[in-house]
């Protein structure tokens, strides 16, 4: 099946958001932009800019995207700085960072940067930017990952190499480093017509919780989630038999094994033993990669938990809300963004607090509905690829403007 | 015949200042020294971002002290403050000033208290654009209001009394000096932003019209069969 195309959105968020994208659009004229990443598959990066590439060209931007070439020891560098930039200890060698500037300037030496706007994502190509000091066009650094912990010594690295570019863009004020560039936020989207998120059909959703032998006679309360301590799932386990005690629900976790974790299944034995022989608990090991069925179990629940310690932004909820489900998430990292408490979804602080939420939203279908609406709307405001279309065709127009103000572009 | 309204929107970019506040002294102090545009952002902009959130809620400044410092009675003075008597930016900041600054006489332990979750200030660049809409008359107006974007409502009903300065918003300006209709206009300028969410105003600004155009089209008829009837006679 083709992908969709822009006039496919009209109907999900409404032709006025189009419209208004298309005037924004006329407005950035034929203004290019290159986008610049690590992998063309795999990950919420290549899969994010798989979807906006085409948008973007057919909203008239000149757009090209690029994947940094690298072999295995490169790779594995820029991992490591992936995790110590999210906070890991680590020392790095003269050596490594060494290998990490010579694949950079290799790839730079490869690539053309005639755009009016080089995007660079992420830590692994950040450093191309050192060949162009005296440049005519503006170089943006999108950061995805949590940066307000970095580990010291390479940040004392990557921060001089990142204040070269003209600006960085992060997805929460959470996650932002202190710099001296100016910075914009952009919140992670999800794409509402992608096997993920797509309306599916009820008998669908039936078929597919008889296949996995999930009964649907009693409400459905789901976490869709890795099997890792930081998304809790014992605590989802504690918190259900908790709310069991007063109302008849069924518990289903969704997830996979992280495959660089190796204490995933020190975990999943941990879920197995909490959960003991619950003949209401049912618990699948699951790769992500099944977006359909994930997206069945989602919609076929009457309530999603994303219980997490610790989180980035946790794109999940928006999933689920988008899906107009009411969710109980952990009030950590990007969840407290997308679940305005009380109003968009419930926020829990303990396993007896979720325990409470499940057992209230059970008994208040209402309110729950309510909170699935409003948490619809939040995500078709915020958290949907066309505001980011929204968002990369504002940078565009903001280059003309660096210092800020109101532009009125018809002027 | 009037002028015509060409509808407008606006779009903002959101960006991060690395400004946090903990403190309420902090705030204070943020409130003093920040951008006219980041207060925009975290008061009138607040009307966009959270139009879900059924509750008067018009200040993110208010609701952090709401939230995270616990401090209601402050919290609710700021979420009281009615923007639209502040037609400057300026305006709204001192008033936020005074208020949090008069608060430290009614209870000084309030700014020895720390948030665990700190204030993060923001600021905006904003961009305003003429969409393809037009109006020629409230027929045509009333036509168009429900397909017009929130954003363009939110421009017309908010945003637009900043670049104006008038303490109302610029569709009942059209209404009563265009279209010569003030008795609409008014009812218009009388609708209460704070209790509504954006779609609650656009349906309340369609009952109105429509309420206004069933009078007047019932009056016209009532004209045209007494006309009618006086030349049969």
């Amino acid at each position: 099946m083709s992908e969709p195309s822009l006039f496919d959105y009209r109907d999900v968020v409404g032709p006025d958001i189009i419209e208004e994208l298309m005037i924004l659009a006329s407005h950035a004229g034929d203004r290019s932009i290159k986008m610049v990443n690590s992998t063309a598959v795999g990950g919420g990066v290549a899969e994010m800019l798989r979807r906006i590439v085409p948008l973007l060209s057919e909203l008239g931007v000149q757009v090209e995207w690029e994947v940094i070439q690298g072999d295995e020891p490169f790779f594995e560098i820029t991992k490591a700085f992936h995790n110590a930039l999210q906070g890991n200890s680590r020392v790095f060698s003269e050596g490594e960072l060494e290998t990490y500037l010579r694949y950079n300037d290799m790839n730079e030496q490869e690539m053309a940067f005639d755009q009016d706007l080089i995007v660079i994502h992420d830590p692994q190509p950040a450093a191309m930017i050192r060949h162009h000091e005296h440049r005519k066009n503006r170089w943006v650094w999108r950061c995805h990952i949590d940066l307000s912990h970095p580990n010291e010594q390479l940040w004392r690295f990557m921060a001089p190499m990142i204040e070269r570019y003209d600006a960085a863009i992060f997805t929460s004020a959470l996650f932002s480093p202190s710099l001296k560039i100016p910075q914009y936020r952009f919140y992670p989207a999800i794409d509402p017509l992608d096997d993920k998120n797509k309306d599916l059909k009820e008998t669908y959703i039936d078929e597919v919780f008889r296949r996995y032998k999930i009964p649907r006679d009693k409400p459905i309360v789901t976490q869709i989630s890795r099997y890792d301590p930081w998304k809790d799932p014992v605590g989802v386990v504690k918190a259900f038999k908790l709310a069991r005690k007063y109302v008849d629900c069924r518990l289903l976790l969704v997830g996979d094994r992280a495959a660089d974790d190796p204490e995933s299944d020190t975990i999943l034995a941990k879920v197995e033993e909490e959960a003991g022989d619950h003949p209401d608990v049912h618990i699948l090991l699951f790769s992500p990669s099944i977006a359909t069925e994930i997206n069945a179990f989602q919609r076929g629940s009457d309530i999603v938990l994303q219980k997490s310690l610790r989180e980035g932004f946790a794109l999940t909820v928006s999933e689920a809300l988008w899906k107009r489900r009411p969710v109980i998430g952990g009030a950590v990292g990007g969840i407290p963004v997308q679940i305005i408490d009380g109003h968009t979804g419930l926020l829990a602080h303990t396993v007896e607090g979720a325990g409470l939420a499940i057992r209230s939203l059970l008994n208040q279908p209402d309110f729950a509905g309510q909170l699935g609406e409003n948490g619809r709307c939040r995500v078709k405001d915020e958290f949907l690829i066309t505001k980011n279309l929204k968002r990369y065709l504002l940078l565009l127009l903001a280059l003309d403007k660096p210092q800020g103000g109101t532009v009125f572009l018809n002027a | 015949m009037g002028e015509v309204l060409q509808f407008r929107s606006s779009a903002s970019l959101e960006k991060l200042t690395g400004t946090k506040a903990y403190t309420l002294a902090e705030l204070l102090l943020m409130i003093s020294t920040c951008t006219e545009s980041s207060i925009f952002y975290h008061t009138f902009s607040a009307f966009l971002k959270m139009r879900e959130v059924r509750l008067p809620y018009n200040s993110d400044f208010a609701s952090w002290v709401y939230g995270s410092l616990n401090e209601r009675a402050l919290a609710e003075q700021m979420m009281a403050v009615d923007f639209f008597e502040y037609n400057t930016v300026e305006s709204l900041r001192e008033r936020l000033i005074g208020i949090i600054d008069g608060y430290r006489s009614f209870k000084p332990s309030a700014f020895e208290k720390k948030a665990d979750e700190p204030f993060y200030l923001h600021d905006v660049q904003r961009f305003v654009y003429l969409t393809d809409k037009f109006a020629y008359d409230l027929k045509s107006f009333r036509e168009l209001l429900p397909t017009i974007s929130l954003y363009s409502l939110y421009y017309h009903f908010i945003e637009s009394r900043l670049e104006t300065k008038f303490q109302c918003d610029d569709f009942s300006i059209w209404i009563e000096e265009s279209l010569a209709i003030p008795e609409l206009a008014k009812r218009i300028r009388g609708i209460d932003i704070h209790v509504y969410t954006l779609e609650g105003l656009r349906e309340r600004m369609i009952r109105l019209i429509d309420e206004y155009l069933l009078v007047r089209d019932n009056s016209a008829e009532k004209k045209r069969v007494k006309r009618k009837m006086r030349d049969q006679e």
